[in-house]
C-alpha cells in the first residue's frame, strides 16, 4: 500500500509529540488533501513542535511567520528591490516560499495582511507588483490562532475560515503523556535528529493517490444528508455550504488512503467531520461554547446513513 | 401570459358562434377582442367602469333590438357572447378571470344547440383543453405555457373515464323540462307542407342528409326508393298546400311484392312527418297514418329519432275513395287557360283516363322539355308559361303542371313530395337519403286501381329516377359537392366519414332514454332503472377516485437489494441486542460485534467485506448482491442463554 | 368561543408545537371547494339543466367531463400539499418592532414540483412557494413583534388552490420553534456614556503604537512622518500610511447608573440603544444587569450575548 510512509510518519511524530496521535493522523490528512490548517488553542502545547515534526519528515523545507499588527503583506510575500549592480529590480522571496509554513497567532495580523495570505494559500501563487510567481509543491500552510486572547486582534472572518480544510486543537496532553514529556529529553533536540521518512515527489504521488480514492454514490448520498441537516435544523446558524461539503469528501479520501483503504467509508466522513466541519458550523442561541467535537458529534447521530 | 391564455379561451369559445349570431354582434365583439389585444400589447389602461356599463346596456339593447326578446336560445347566446366580450375588457382580477373561464364554459356548452357533429366535438375538446389551460394559468400564473397546456390535458385525460361512466349510466330523461322557446329549431330545414316552383331545387343543393335506412335483407331497387312525404292536394294557382283536416286510417290489410323491413334514423326536420317507403304497410309505434296515406308524428321531430317500418311496393291504397274525396281532388283555381283547353282537348280526344296520363306524359317526351335545376322564373299563369314557353324546370315544375293538367282533365289527382333514391354506404352497409335527393311526383286516381303514382320527371330525365340527381341534370349546373360523381376517391372517404358520423348519431348523439336501456340491458344489467343505473354510477365513480387517490398517494421506492439485505442482518442482530444503530457505518458496526459476540466475527467478517464492496466499492454487479443476500440469511444467530 | 376554538382543535387535530419533520399526512390535508369551486358546480348543475332540456348529447359528455375535471381538481389540488415534509429552520434574532422572519425548509419528496403553497402564521403576511421536484425549499415567514423575549409563533397554514382555483387544501402544522426579540432601541436616547469609561484610563493594545492599516495616496497635508519612505525607495509614488483608529475604549452600560425614574422597559431599550451605538463605534463594553454581569468584550459573539441577557431580563 502506498501510504506505509504515512503511517512510518505518524509512528516517529507520536514520539515526539505525545499522545496527540489524532491530531498528528489530522494533519497528515490536511496535508494529503492538500489543505491547510488552522490550530486553535492556547501557547505551549506544542502547535510549533507539530509543524517542525511533519516538515522534517516528510523532507520538506520549512518557514515560519510570526504576525504582529505592523506586518505588512510584503513582509510575507516578499519584495522587489532596486539593485544598482544589474540596474534593476530584484525580487526577494519571503516567508511564504516554503514548503510547510507555520502562521503564528494569525489573528494578530492585520486584515490586508490576512487576506494576501490567504490568498497566496487558495491560489497556490503570489502576485508582486504584477507579476505572479508559483508557490513550491507541495504547499501546506499550518496557522495557529489564539481564542482566549481577543483584545486588539483580528479574529479571521467567517469566509477566510472557510480557506482552512480543517481546524484542529490540540488540547492538554493527559496524565501519562506530560509525565514522560516531563522526563523525556529535550523536543527541540529529537526534531533535530529525525530523518525524512519520504522523497518529495512521493509525497506529490501520495497527494494524487488522494484523488483516485473511490467515492460511492451512497457515500456522496450520506456526506448530501449531512449537508442538508445542517442547512435545515434550527440548531445550527447557518447550513454547511457545498465547498464545506467538497471538502469533506476530499478530507476523508486522505483518511481512507492514511487506513489504506481504496474507497471511502461514512466511518471516514465521521472521523475528520470534527475538524472539517468544526468552524465551519455555529449552533444556534443556546450553546455558544460547544466545541467541534460536541457539534460533529450531535450531526453524526442525528443523520441515518442511508 | 394569463390574459393570452383568456384570448385565446374567449376567442375559440366564440368563433363556432359567428356563423349564428348577429353579424353587427359579430363585429362589435371582434373590434372588443382586438382593443382588449391592444390594451395588453401597449399595457394601457382598461376602460372605465362608466364605460364598461354604457356598453352592456348597448349590447343588451341591441339584442333586443334584433330578437324581440331576451328568453330564447339565440338571444341568450348573443348575450353569453356579449358579457364575455365586456368581461375581458374587465379583467381585473382572479375573479373576473374565472367569471370568464366559466362563460367560455357556457358557450361552448350553447353551441351544440347549433351543432354536435364529430368536428364540433373536436374542436370543442380543442377548445376546453385551452380553456382548462387558462384555467390553471390563473392558479399559477409563473409556469411557462407548455405547463399549463400539459396540466390541462392530464386533468382532462383523467376526468374522461368519469365522462365515460357517468355518460353511460347517469339516468337519462327525454326533454324538454318545460315548453321550448319558440326559435329552438329555427336551424333546421327540409320538405316544408307546401310547394311552390323553386322550394324543392333549393334544398336540392343541399348535401345534408335528410334519413339514414337499415335495411334487414335486400335492397329494393333503386327506381323504386320513393319515400313518401308530404302529400299535397290543395292548390291556390301557384302554391301546393297539405291538406290540414285528414282521418286517421289503418294500412290497408292488402298487399302485394316482397315485403321490406327497415328501420330509419331521421334526421330532426322540426315538422310531423315520418319518410317511409311507398307504400307503409307495418307502422312503428306512436305514428299516425293519415287518409292520404302520409305518415305523421305525434310531436314534431325535433331531435333524431329511429324508426322501424315494413313497406309493400306494389301495395295501392284508395280504391274506395269517397266521391267528395276524389271532387276535392279535382279543385283547381280560374287561371292557366291555355293548359286547361289543352287538357279539356285530351279529354274529348281521348276515352279512358290512363289514355290521358299517358298523352300527358307523352306530351313531356315528344316536346322539347328540359330537367334543370335553374329554370327560369315564372309569371302569373305559372303552369301555362312552363307548357308552353319556358319548357324548362325541375321535378316540382314537372309535378306541378301534371297534376293541374290532370284536375283540368277531369282526372282526380295530386302531389306528393318526399325523396327519391338514396346512396349505400359499403362501409356501413345504411343508405343515405340527402336533402339533394328531394322530388315530387304525382299521383292519380285511377277507377279500380286506386292511386296510382304518375313521376312525370322520369318521362323527362329516366336518368333522375335510376342513377340520381347527378346524372341527370345538364353538365356545368352547380351540383352539391358530395353528389358528384367524378370524385370516386372522395366518394370513399365520404362513406367512410359519414359511417363514421352515423355510428356517432346511433351511438352518442341517440343516446336516449330508450338506447340507455338498450345498451346497459346489452351489458348485463337487469332492469336497468335510475335506482340501479345511479348505484352503479357512485360505485364506478368511487372506484374511479380510489384510483387516482391511489396514484395521488403513491410513492415510487425501490430500496437497493444491496441495502435490503443489510437491513435484514441489523433486523437478525436487533435479537441480540445489537442491532446497528441509525447512524453507524459498516466497521464500526462489525467491531461492535465483533466485541461483543466474538464468535460471529468470522461469519460477520465476510459479510460485512461484501456490502462495502457493493455500497461503496466499484462492484456493482448482481452475482455479488446474491451472495450477500445468501450469506446474510445464512448467518445463523444463536440468542445468549 | 372557547367550545369552537376546542371543536377546530379536535377537528384539526391541534396539538401543540411538534418535533420535526412535520409529514403531512393525508389525515391533515383538509380539502373543501372554493367559492370558486362552488361557482363551478353551481353553472354545471345550470348547464345540465339544458342539456337536459334540450336533449344535447354532447351536453352531457361536455357537462360530465368537467364534473371529472372539477373531482380530479380536488385530488391534484390535495396531492399539492400532501406528503410536504416541514422542517423549522433558522431564525435570527431580532428587535422589537422589527418583522421577525422564521425559515422553513419544505422537503418535496416527490419527482414532480409543487406550486403556490401559501404559508403564514396567524397574524402574520403570507408567503408563497413552489417547491420544486425532489428538493427542499427555504421559505421566511414573517412576523410582526411587538414584545422583547421568545416570540412563540404558533401555528402555521398551509393552503394551496393550485391548480384550477377552485379547491383549496389546507393544513396546519405547528413547528418548535421561537424566536429571540431584543428590546426595542430607544429613538432619542442620550449619547453613549463614554465619559465613565475615562476613568478607568482606556487602554491601548499591544504594543502601544497604533495599528497600521493600510496605504492611501499622499496629500500634502499629511504629516511627512506617514510617508511610507520604504516604498519610496522602491520608486514608488509617496504613499501615507493609514492607521486604523481601533482603540478599545471601555463602555459601561449599567442599570444601576440610570436615572431612576426610568421603568424597567425604558431601561432596557436605553440599554439596547447604547449596544447597539457601543457595537457599531467598535467600543468594548460591559454590561450589567440585576443580578447578572456580563465582562468586557467585544466582537458579534459579544454583542448578542449581551442583547440575549437584556431580551430575556426578568425571564
Amino acid at each position: 500500500m502506498p501510504a506505509s510512509p504515512i503511517l512510518e510518519a505518524i509512528h516517529h511524530a507520536g514520539r515526539i509529540i505525545l499522545g496527540k496521535d489524532r491530531q498528528i493522523r489530522l494533519a497528515l490528512v490536511c496535508l494529503l488533501a492538500r489543505g491547510h490548517l488552522l490550530i486553535e488553542d492556547l501557547p505551549g502545547v506544542g502547535k510549533t513542535i507539530l509543524a517542525h515534526v511533519l516538515a522534517r519528515l516528510l523532507g520538506l523545507n520549512f518557514h515560519r511567520i510570526q504576525c504582529t499588527a505592523d506586518m505588512l503583506p510584503a513582509d510575507i510575500i516578499g519584495v522587489s528591490i532596486y539593485d544598482r549592480n544589474t540596474g534593476g529590480f530584484q525580487f526577494h522571496p519571503g516567508p511564504i516560499f516554503a514548503q510547510v509554513i507555520l502562521v503564528d497567532e494569525i489573528n494578530r495580523a492585520t486584515p490586508k495582511s490576512q487576506s494576501a495570505l490567504l490568498e497566496a494559500m487558495e491560489e497556490h501563487q503570489v502576485t508582486c507588483e504584477g507579476e505572479t510567481r508559483p508557490l513550491p509543491e507541495p504547499f501546506f500552510v499550518i496557522a495557529t490562532q489564539n481564542p482566549y486572547h481577543q483584545i486588539g486582534t483580528f479574529p479571521l472572518p467567517e469566509s477566510q475560515l472557510d480557506r482552512f480544510l480543517m481546524r484542529i486543537e490540540m488540547g492538554y496532553p493527559d496524565q501519562a503523556a506530560e509525565r514522560e514529556l516531563l522526563a523525556g529529553a529535550d523536543r527541540r533536540d529529537m526534531v533535530a535528529s529525525l530523518n525524512p521518512c519520504m522523497e518529495p515527489g512521493e509525497l506529490i504521488e501520495l497527494q494524487r493517490a488522494v484523488r483516485e480514492v473511490h467515492v460511492s454514490g451512497a457515500l456522496i448520498a450520506y456526506v448530501q444528508a449531512l449537508a442538508e441537516h445542517t442547512r435545515r435544523s434550527p440548531d445550527f446558524e447557518a447550513g454547511l455550504s457545498p465547498r464545506a461539503a467538497l471538502s469533506l469528501l476530499r478530507a476523508a479520501r486522505a483518511w481512507a488512503l492514511i487506513d489504506r483503504r481504496d474507497l471511502v467509508l461514512p466511518e471516514d466522513i465521521q472521523a475528520v467531520l470534527p475538524a472539517v466541519a468544526g468552524h465551519r458550523l455555529h449552533p444556534s442561541g443556546g450553546a455558544p461554547t460547544a466545541s467541534s467535537a460536541d457539534i460533529a458529534a450531535a450531526l453524526v447521530g442525528a443523520v441515518p446513513i442511508p | 401570459m394569463q390574459e393570452l391564455w383568456l384570448f385565446a379561451s374567449a376567442g375559440m369559445s366564440l368563433l363556432p358562434h359567428v356563423e349564428h349570431a348577429p353579424i353587427w354582434l359579430t363585429i362589435a365583439v371582434g373590434a372588443a377582442l382586438a382593443w382588449r389585444t391592444a390594451i395588453w400589447w401597449r399595457r394601457t389602461a382598461l376602460p372605465s367602469r362608466w364605460l364598461l356599463n354604457f356598453l352592456v346596456a348597448a349590447g343588451s339593447a341591441g339584442i333586443f333590438l334584433t330578437f324581440n326578446q331576451f328568453f330564447g336560445k339565440d338571444p341568450g347566446i348573443a348575450l353569453l357572447i356579449c358579457f364575455l366580450a365586456l368581461k375581458l375588457l374587465e379583467m381585473r382580477r382572479v375573479r373576473d378571470g374565472l367569471a370568464i373561464i366559466f362563460l367560455c364554459y357556457f358557450l361552448l356548452l350553447t353551441h351544440f344547440l347549433n351543432e354536435q357533429g364529430i368536428g364540433v366535438a373536436g374542436f370543442t375538446l380543442a377548445t376546453l383543453v385551452v380553456v382548462t389551460a387558462a384555467l390553471a394559468s390563473l392558479g399559477h400564473g409563473g409556469r411557462p405555457a407548455a405547463d399549463h397546456l400539459r396540466q390541462s390535458v392530464l386533468m382532462l385525460a383523467q376526468a374522461a373515464p368519469f365522462m365515460l361512466v357517468l355518460f353511460l349510466l347517469f339516468p337519462r330523461v327525454q326533454g324538454p323540462l318545460w315548453g321550448m322557446p319558440a326559435d329552438a329549431y329555427s336551424a333546421m330545414s327540409g320538405l316544408s307542407d307546401s310547394m311552390s316552383p323553386g322550394s324543392i331545387s333549393n334544398l336540392s343543393l343541399s348535401g345534408e342528409i335528410a334519413f339514414r335506412v337499415k335495411f334487414e335483407g335486400d335492397l329494393p331497387p333503386r327506381p323504386a326508393l320513393y319515400w313518401r312525404g308530404p302529400v299535397l292536394s290543395l292548390y291556390d294557382g301557384r302554391t301546393w298546400r297539405a291538406d290540414a283536416r285528414q282521418r286517421k286510417v289503418s294500412p290497408h290489410d292488402t298487399a302485394a311484392g316482397p315485403t321490406y323491413r327497415y328501420s330509419v334514423t331521421l334526421e330532426p326536420h322540426n315538422k310531423h312527418w315520418l319518410f317511409v317507403l311507398e307504400m307503409p304497410w307495418k307502422l312503428p309505434p306512436d305514428a299516425i297514418l293519415a287518409r292520404d296515406y302520409q305518415l305523421l308524428s305525434k310531436t314534431p321531430v325535433r331531435s333524431r329519432i329511429r324508426y322501424e317500418a315494413q313497406s309493400h311496393l306494389e301495395f295501392v291504397p284508395g280504391a274506395d275513395e269517397s266521391e267528395v274525396s276524389l271532387r276535392r281532388h279535382l279543385a283547381l283555381p280560374a287561371n292557366n287557360p291555355r293548359t286547361r283547353a289543352l287538357a279539356e282537348k285530351w279529354r274529348q280526344e281521348l276515352a279512358t283516363d290512363e289514355g290521358i296520363v299517358r298523352r300527358m306524359l307523352d306530351h313531356f317526351r315528344q316536346e322539347k322539355f328540359f330537367y334543370t335545376l335553374t329554370p327560369p322564373l315564372l309569371g302569373e299563369n305559372s303552369i301555362d308559361q312552363f307548357l308552353f314557353e319556358t319548357r324548362r324546370g325541375f321535378c316540382e315544375h314537372y309535378a306541378s303542371a301534371f297534376v293541374f293538367a290532370m284536375r283540368a282533365a277531369g282526372v282526380p289527382a295530386r302531389v306528393v313530395t318526399g325523396y327519391q333514391g338514396g346512396e349505400e354506404n359499403p362501409v356501413d352497409g345504411y343508405m343515405i337519403v340527402r336533402q339533394s335527393d328531394a322530388h315530387a311526383w304525382a299521383e292519380v286516381w285511377l277507377k279500380d286501381k286506386g292511386w296510382v303514382r304518375v313521376d312525370p320527371t322520369a318521362a323527362i330525365a329516366p336518368n333522375r329516377i335510376e342513377a340520381g340527381l347527378a346524372s341527370a341534370v345538364l353538365a356545368g349546373e352547380p351540383l352539391p359537392f358530395l353528389v358528384r360523381t367524378d370524385l370516386s376517391w372522395f366518394r370513399g372517404i365520404r362513406f367512410r366519414w359519414e359511417a363514421l358520423s352515423n355510428s356517432w348519431n346511433q351511438w352518442v348523439l341517440g343516446y336516449n332514454p330508450q338506447r340507455q336501456r338498450e345498451v346497459l340491458s346489452r351489458l348485463g344489467m337487469r332492469e336497468p332503472d335510475w335506482k340501479t343505473m345511479t348505484a352503479a354510477m357512485a360505485v364506478l365513480c368511487g372506484l374511479l377516485l380510489l384510483g387516482l387517490v391511489f396514484w395521488t398517494l403513491h410513492k415510487r421506492i425501490r430500496i437497493d437489494p444491496t441495502v435490503r439485505a443489510w437491513n435484514l442482518l441489523s433486523r437478525k442482530l436487533a435479537h441480540l441486542g445489537l442491532a446497528r444503530r441509525d447512524w453507524e457505518g459498516p466497521m464500526d458496526f462489525f467491531n461492535r460485534v465483533a466485541l461483543s459476540r466474538p464468535e460471529l466475527a468470522h461469519p460477520m467478517q465476510a459479510i460485512v467485506a461484501l456490502y462495502i464492496d457493493l455500497r461503496y466499492g466499484k462492484q456493482n454487479d448482481q452475482s455479488a448482491q446474491q451472495r450477500l443476500r445468501k450469506l446474510v440469511s445464512n448467518l445463523e444467530i444463536i440468542a445468549k442463554r | 368561543m372557547q367550545a369552537t376554538a376546542s371543536f377546530k382543535r379536535w377537528l384539526f387535530r391541534l396539538y401543540g408545537p411538534e418535533a420535526a419533520p412535520i409529514i403531512l399526512t393525508q389525515r391533515r390535508v383538509y380539502v373543501l371547494p372554493t367559492k370558486a369551486g362552488l361557482t363551478y358546480a353551481a353553472a354545471l348543475g345550470f348547464m345540465l339543466i339544458g342539456a337536459i332540456n334540450y336533449n344535447l348529447s354532447l351536453g352531457y359528455a361536455l357537462i360530465f367531463l368537467l364534473a371529472g375535471l372539477g373531482l380530479v381538481a380536488l385530488l391534484h389540488t390535495f396531492r399539492n400539499l400532501v406528503q410536504l415534509e416541514i422542517f423549522p429552520g433558522h431564525v435570527e434574532p431580532v428587535f422589537a418592532g422589527d418583522m421577525a422572519h422564521f425559515s422553513l425548509q419544505l422537503l418535496n419528496r416527490r419527482n414532480q414540483g409543487r406550486f403556490s403553497i401559501n404559508l403564514r402564521f396567524e397574524g402574520g403576511g403570507a408567503v408563497s412557494t413552489d417547491p420544486a421536484a425532489s428538493a427542499s425549499t427555504l421559505v421566511r415567514l414573517p412576523l410582526p413583534t411587538s414584545r422583547r423575549g421568545w416570540l412563540h409563533p404558533g401555528r402555521i397554514t398551509l393552503e394551496t388552490r393550485f391548480p384550477l382555483c377552485l379547491v383549496r387544501a389546507w393544513s396546519y402544522v405547528e413547528p418548535d420553534m421561537r424566536c429571540l426579540v431584543y428590546p426595542r432601541p430607544e429613538k432619542s436616547a442620550p449619547p453613549l456614556p463614554l465619559s465613565a469609561a475615562g476613568e478607568s484610563g482606556g487602554s491601548r493594545s499591544g504594543l502601544g503604537t497604533e495599528d497600521f492599516a493600510g496605504l492611501r495616496s499622499h496629500q500634502l497635508a499629511d504629516s511627512p512622518r506617514h510617508v511610507a519612505w520604504k516604498a519610496v525607495a522602491r520608486g514608488q509614488p509617496l504613499l501615507t500610511k493609514q492607521f486604523a483608529g481601533a482603540s478599545t475604549t471601555q463602555v459601561w452600560l449599567d442599570w444601576f447608573e440610570m436615572p431612576p425614574e426610568l421603568g424597567i422597559e425604558a431601561r432596557l431599550s436605553r440599554l439596547t440603544r447604547w449596544l447597539i451605538d457601543a457595537h457599531a463605534q467598535g467600543l468594548a463594553y460591559r454590561v450589567r444587569l440585576p443580578g447578572k454581569e456580563i465582562p468586557l468584550g467585544m466582537g458579534a459573539r459579544h454583542y448578542q450575548d449581551c442583547l440575549e441577557a437584556l431580551a430575556l431580563y426578568g425571564d
